[in-house]
């Protein structure tokens, strides 16, 4: 019995490189889907580009940050289609791959997928902003962390899931109403004053309200980027080791 | 050997059409609230964006583009049920059995699509009135009939390419992303959201190719958003109508039905 979970314990991440692999692999045949996944991004930016070009910096960081956040969407759809259409996940995980691998895999080969359209999203967003080093390097943690975040959330919700119908209707309107009403494609000060302590403890607006405060975009005060900083770390954290755990949970509940 | 016909010799098998799909629409939103909310959430996310970045003077014109894009966006779902339905459940063969032909089908499934959306429908109505009083751009009789006309045809025009572009989808993979690839491209040409004069010439160009143009314009004009004379507001209506003809000629040449 110790022997098993000794076995267990040393071997959580096993197979994840393969699935990972594998993961890239079906993914890079999605075009379409690829497409798709700068199709919000790149309205509203069509948007603020004709109406008011002076916010375009503010809305390429949000796009970026978007970006990385909707690849929780990506990996909501890729799971349930998967287990609910395929029925694959049963196959995957009879074998000697462990749980988390299957979750992280499947999250971090869409990641290698999806990351190209960010990265040009990146290039044009420098164009723009004009970011120091440093300000590039907090734009690209803040963007692994949101995308962290998000793939967790994504990978436990698909479990909820039993049709694949109803799946894009409730993850549109999650990644939407989280994504882009709070803001992280405009500046703070468009968005109600009282309602800044909310958005700031959004994972997306979060690192979009550091962003803006590190450009002197948006003003923000020492709790404010204390609130946005430990908010994002902690949920993201305890999102991640609750999808960790969610993944050996669905596993033996299947 | 006996028939249908004769062995159940009461059974109807025309005029249902409508009032079937009528009650597939209401179950498809009264069984999954989401679905009901989603259509709506689009536009809706649009015009908040809108309406924090742009002047507004501009909200009446966001608000007929967001109906408009409601509207161009049923073909989006008749693309998505008329190829989930045959491709996961191959109902459609059912379908090409029974008496329905394909361009009730195609309406039928319009409709059932036309009941999701009417919600979001009526609510825009609802705040075009309010935004038109407030601007000095009000909803009159003839800007409602007008609007009614140009969401009607974008209603039959999007549907037909909805069902046309479906039956050439071959898994369920495909199906969300063609869907929302084609449809927001074309809302996003046309000078819904924005006045067509703000985009680059190219663009402008580009777009008055696109029935949606004309609708907006016809609208704009209507509300008097954007002023135009009665030979351009004719113009508009005969350049709408064309287009849309063009288009579901396309679509129904493009559609597949019984020779799947």
């Amino acid at each position: 019995m110790r022997t098993s979970e000794l076995t267990v314990s040393t071997r959580a991440f096993r197979g994840l490189g393969a699935f990972l692999w594998t993961e890239v692999l079906v993914q890079a045949h999605e075009e379409l889907a690829m497409a798709t996944s700068m199709m919000v991004q790149a309205v509203l930016l069509i948007f603020v580009w004709i109406l008011n070009p002076g916010l375009l910096g503010v809305a390429f960081v949000g796009a970026i940050l978007y970006s990385t956040f909707t690849m929780g969407q990506r990996v909501l759809n890729e799971a349930a289609y998967v287990r609910i259409d395929h029925k694959a996940n049963d196959l995957y995980l009879a074998g000697p791959m462990s749980p988390e691998s299957y979750f992280l895999g499947m999250a971090g080969g869409i990641l290698v997928v999806y990351i190209a359209p960010v990265v040009v999203l990146g290039v044009l967003a420098t164009l723009v902003v004009h970011f120091t080093l440093a300000e590039g390097l907090l734009v690209f943690v803040l963007a692994a962390v949101v995308w962290l975040f998000s793939a967790s959330v994504g990978f436990v919700f698909s479990t909820f899931f039993r049709d694949n119908r109803a799946i894009w209707a409730y993850s549109s309107l999650f990644f939407n109403v989280f994504g882009v009403l709070p803001p992280v494609f405009y500046p703070y000060r468009l968005f109600p004053s009282y309602l800044h302590p909310v958005a700031l403890l959004m994972p997306p607006s979060a690192a979009a309200g550091l962003v803006q405060a590190a450009l002197g975009i948006t003003p923000l005060s020492s709790s404010e980027i204390l609130l946005a900083a430990g908010g994002l770390v902690v949920e993201t954290t305890v999102v991640f080791l609750f999808a960790i755990y969610w993944s050996r949970r669905t596993v033996r509940g299947n | 050997m006996a028939t249908v016909r004769s062995e159940f010799p009461n059974v109807p098998t025309r005029g249902r059409a409508l009032p079937s799909f009528l009650i597939v629409g209401w179950r498809w939103i009264s069984r999954n609230p989401a679905v009901a909310i989603t259509p709506i959430l689009l536009p809706f996310i649009f015009l908040y964006f809108l309406s924090l970045i742009s002047p507004p003077s501009l909200l009446p014109l966001e608000i007929v583009g967001a109906m408009l894009f409601t509207m161009q966006n049923i073909g989006s779902w008749v693309l998505g049920d008329s190829a989930y339905w045959r491709i996961e459940h191959s109902l459609q063969d059912m379908f090409v059995a029974s008496p329905l032909g394909r361009i009730r089908y195609l309406f039928g499934i319009a409709f059932s699509n036309l009941i999701a959306m009417s919600p979001a429908l009526l609510i825009l109505t609802g705040l075009l009135a309010w935004a038109g009083g407030r601007e000095g751009t009000p909803l009159t009789p003839l800007a409602f009939v007008v609007l009614v006309a140009c969401l009607a045809v974008l209603w039959v025009l999007f549907s037909a390419i909805g069902i046309g572009i479906s039956s050439r989808i071959r898994t369920q993979r495909e199906i969300w992303p063609i869907g929302n690839l084609t449809f927001t491209i074309l809302g996003m040409l046309s000078p819904l959201y924005y006045p067509l004069s703000a985009l680059p010439p190219l663009w402008q160009d580009a777009a008055r190719f696109l029935p949606t143009t004309y609708a907006a314009l016809l609208v704009q004009g209507a509300l008097g958003i954007t002023p135009a004379s009665p030979d351009q507001m004719v113009l508009y209506a005969v350049l709408l109508v064309t287009c849309a003809a063009v288009g579901v000629v396309i679509m129904l040449r493009l559609y597949r039905w019984g020779e799947l």
